[in-house]
């Protein structure tokens, strides 16, 4: 019975299952979102704090706004600053790996001097630094996202990139009179892309939550914008009174978000790495 | 990376578990500073103001007008008129250039030592000398101060200025003797009610009972102020920790076991400025280029129609469940205040006027136009204070009924001023001086100190008005000349008065707070409370 269900329900299907369900959650979020008119959860004074019914599946709050609505707004705003900052810092980070790694030397020493003062400065501060110096808002909270989740990507595509550098048909290509750039496109990228795709899987749960925290601390989007982070720091004021659903429900969708995420990028992993995936 | 994702989840986790743990907590008893239950002790939570800098008269501390640690000369009553404190009778000159103030006598300090005129002029003269230190009372006016023998002080001022006698209720006086710049930081003394007996910045003060009042000791031997956020002080008193408690109006509809909730009346009003220029540049007195004005809210016919056409019964019903009383321009509990008496929520009358001065809604999207700009404008609130975004996103609903968009934004202090010159703001004025009309009509103010004058009004005959009330030589004509500068801008509507607060508390069942002593509130965020807390009693 176990072997027989083990079988069936592999690490394939398992790595499967979790990539469409956190493909399909993503892309869920991301419609609804582009597809609610802020009508449905416009003010309602005569609905204000109503607890989670039918009507209104995660309740209302302080202004009689639909919960469910708006969270699902807030949630596929959070989604497009992690999917617009996920492609800044994997472009950024691939660049600089392969760079660091190839050509060694001075921009080595450059690339990792960047690397170590990024990650030298607390996370979070660094990222309410650049918001801050942004001007706040959409654009500072997606700069500051994007700007910082490059480091610890970077170093993995270096040390990559290093290992193959050495290769016997790479020397041989770089004989033939190929340049740095050329090598590098035709037989870095393809060969450390598995990792690097994986790398970049497990950088978007880092950028929703951090937008989600730099919005909760009021240095992201402001408060008339619906998001995550917005609708969770108001719900702090209510949240002595019992209102639970209006930091309960949002917070939940987000953490399914990042949760779904986590795990299809540790299956992706676990299958794709040699060590791991003929286990 | 997977270490990290799990650290953050577990985070989460661990946030959200303290957060409902807020919302269950049982009946613990306070812990090693003070009890709530104890019998001759209370503990309260008013808000944080205390908190904010030094508790020393001479560097701004507790400039409420009313003795706490320290008496001013004069302090105000419950009519908001000024009586003698540490004063017992005061007169003005002819030329209104000279005060002379007689003294009570056989007051002592705290420390043992007795009050005279020389404390006084010390206290003054130390202030004038490091104004810089004091941004609460501006003596600035002051050309020098005098004792005349034991219980006798003169001010001679620089120029006539009638709103003086606040600045001396603000004041409260330190001993000439033992006065030190750094204790007094922490551990002021003086003549009042109190005495501190501990100061921990943001967490703690602790004041005990002057039994050697000259109004008598008061009736609680001590009493410590706890500072915390407002939801855990809420928290705190659902446990039965706190006997006082300040509360958001949005609060006001909860209830507390044990404690029952008290409404004070104040001074303080929340209104909307409402730039009165044309969209350009303005060059200030100092020389600056500044772009300035509103193409709609320029327009007075929009500014009337937003004033008579709204409901403010509805929009203090919506943002603060009804706590409050509408307001129409200064609160009428001021002696200076001359609220406009005029009908509201007419919104057809409002209706016609646009209409009939050309804002009409052509293109159906339910937003008024003309000339093809949209009958819309931006109003801004502090990101710290839910209750002014509660109250614009309240009228922001309200006004699409008339056909005018308001978008309700969140920013700092810093920003807000410099919007100020352009869209509207919401405002918060409640203080005993009329020198907040100065303040906020006077058109020399504009641009040149930050929240002064916001909207840009400029009408000669109010600076005219608010000249001669400055320079008044006794009360009454000042009185006058303040009520006639207020019928003077009331017809060009500057601004959109909406609500005169109340402060909300949860007050223990068995603490008496003296609701007749107490004073109207000034702007002060929960504080005024303390007003009368020499006459408070336990059950």
């Amino acid at each position: 019975m176990d072997e027989e269900k083990s079988i069936f329900w592999n690490r394939r299907r398992q790595t499967a299952c979790s990539i469409w369900a956190a493909v399909a959650y993503l892309a869920i979020g991301l419609l609804a979102g582009l597809l609610i008119s802020p009508q449905w959860y416009q003010v309602d004074y005569h609905m204000v704090f109503a607890p989670p019914s039918f009507i209104h599946p995660f309740g209302t709050d302080y202004m009689g706004r639909d919960m469910f609505f708006r969270s699902l707004k807030g949630l596929s705003n959070s989604i497009m600053v992690g999917l617009a900052s996920t492609a800044v810092s994997s472009v950024i980070a691939l660049a600089l790996g392969v760079a660091a790694a190839v050509k060694g030397g001075v921009v080595d020493r450059f690339v990792n001097w960047c690397v170590d003062l990024c990650m030298g400065i607390p996370h979070l501060i660094l990222l309410l630094l650049i918001s801050f110096m942004m001007g706040r808002g959409a654009k500072g909270v997606l700069a500051a996202v994007a700007l910082t989740h490059w480091p610890e990507l970077t170093r993995l595509v270096r040390a990559e990139v290093l290992q193959i550098c050495s290769a016997q048909y790479v020397q041989a290509s770089y004989r033939m009179g190929k340049s740095w750039l050329q090598v590098a496109w035709s037989h870095m990228v393809p060969q450390m892309l598995p990792v690097y795709l994986i790398g970049v899987v497990l950088l978007f749960p880092h950028a929703i939550m951090h937008e989600a925290a730099v919005t909760f601390l009021g240095f992201g989007f402001p408060a008339e914008v619906p998001a995550i982070g917005v609708v969770l720091s108001e719900s702090m004021s209510y949240i002595a009174t019992g209102k639970w659903w209006m930091a309960v429900f949002p917070g939940l969708l987000l953490l399914l978000a990042v949760l779904l995420l986590d795990v299809a990028g540790e299956n992706l992993k676990r299958l794709v790495n040699p060590n791991s995936g003929n286990e | 990376m997977k270490i990290r994702t799990k650290g953050m989840l577990l985070g989460i986790f661990a946030a959200l578990a303290i957060a409902l743990a807020g919302c269950g907590a049982g009946t613990r008893k306070a812990g090693a500073s003070g009890e709530a239950g104890a019998s001759d002790s209370i503990v309260c939570y008013v808000g944080h103001g205390f908190w904010d800098g030094s508790l020393d008269p001479i560097k701004g501390g507790f400039p409420y007008g009313y003795g706490f640690v320290n008496n001013g000369l004069v302090q105000v009553n419950c009519k908001s008129e000024y009586e003698g404190s540490l004063a017992r009778s005061w007169e003005v000159s002819e030329d209104s250039l000279v005060y002379t103030f007689q003294l009570r006598e056989g007051v002592k300090f705290q420390d043992g030592s007795g009050f005279t005129a020389e404390d006084v002029a010390f206290t003054y003269k130390t202030v004038m000398e490091n104004q810089g230190q004091n941004g609460e009372v501006d003596l600035s006016k002051v050309e020098k101060v005098e004792a005349l023998g034991e219980y006798s002080v003169q001010f001679t001022l620089k120029e006539p200025f009638s709103p003086f006698l606040d600045c001396t209720a603000q004041l409260g006086i330190v001993p000439s003797k033992g006065y030190d710049s750094v204790s007094f930081d922490k551990m002021p003394i003086g003549t009042g009610p109190w005495k501190v007996v501990q100061y921990d910045a943001e967490q703690q003060l602790i004041v005990e009972a002057n039994e050697e009042y000259f109004e008598g000791a008061p009736g609680i031997k001590r009493v410590t102020f706890v500072d915390m956020d407002n939801e855990a002080a809420f928290s705190n008193a659902k446990s039965g920790q706190l006997d006082v408690v300040m509360v958001q109006p949005s609060y006001a509809a909860e209830s507390v076991e044990g404690m029952h909730l008290e409404e004070m009346e104040t001074i303080d009003v929340r209104n909307i400025s409402l730039p009165c220029r044309k969209p350009g540049i303005f060059t200030n007195a100092e020389g600056e280029e500044v772009e300035v004005g509103n193409a709609v809210t320029s327009d007075v016919v929009v500014r009337k129609a937003l004033s008579i056409g709204i409901d403010r019964e509805e929009v203090i019903k919506n943002a603060f469940h009804g706590v409050g009383k509408p307001a129409k321009g200064w609160a009428n509990n001021l002696i200076w205040g001359e609220p406009m008496e005029y009908e509201d929520s007419k919104a057809e009358e409002a209706k016609e006027l646009l209409e009939g001065n050309g804002w009409v809604d052509t293109d159906g999207d339910g937003i008024r136009e003309k000339d093809g700009v949209k009958c819309a404008f931006e109003v801004y609130t502090p990101s710290d204070e839910q209750d002014r975004y509660l109250l614009a996103a309240a009228v922001a609903e309200h006004v699409k009924g008339l056909g005018i968009s308001i978008e309700v934004k969140q920013t700092t202090w810093d920003e807000i001023v410099t919007k100020a010159y352009t869209q509207g703001v919401v405002w918060g004025f409640g203080q005993f001086s009329p020198m907040a009309i100065d303040n906020q009509f006077r058109s020399q103010h504009f641009t040149v100190q930050p929240y002064s004058n916001p909207s840009g009004y400029g009408n000669a005959l109010v600076d005219g008005l608010i000249e001669k009330a400055i320079s008044a030589n006794n009360q009454e004509s000042a009185i006058g000349a303040w009520k006639e500068a207020q019928e003077a801008y009331a017809q060009d509507y500057p601004y959109l008065y909406l609500v005169n607060i109340e402060h909300c508390y949860f007050v223990s069942d068995r603490l008496d707070i003296s609701a007749d002593t107490q004073i109207p509130h000034p702007h002060g965020h929960g504080i005024p409370i303390i007003c009368n807390m020499k006459d408070w009693k336990l059950k």
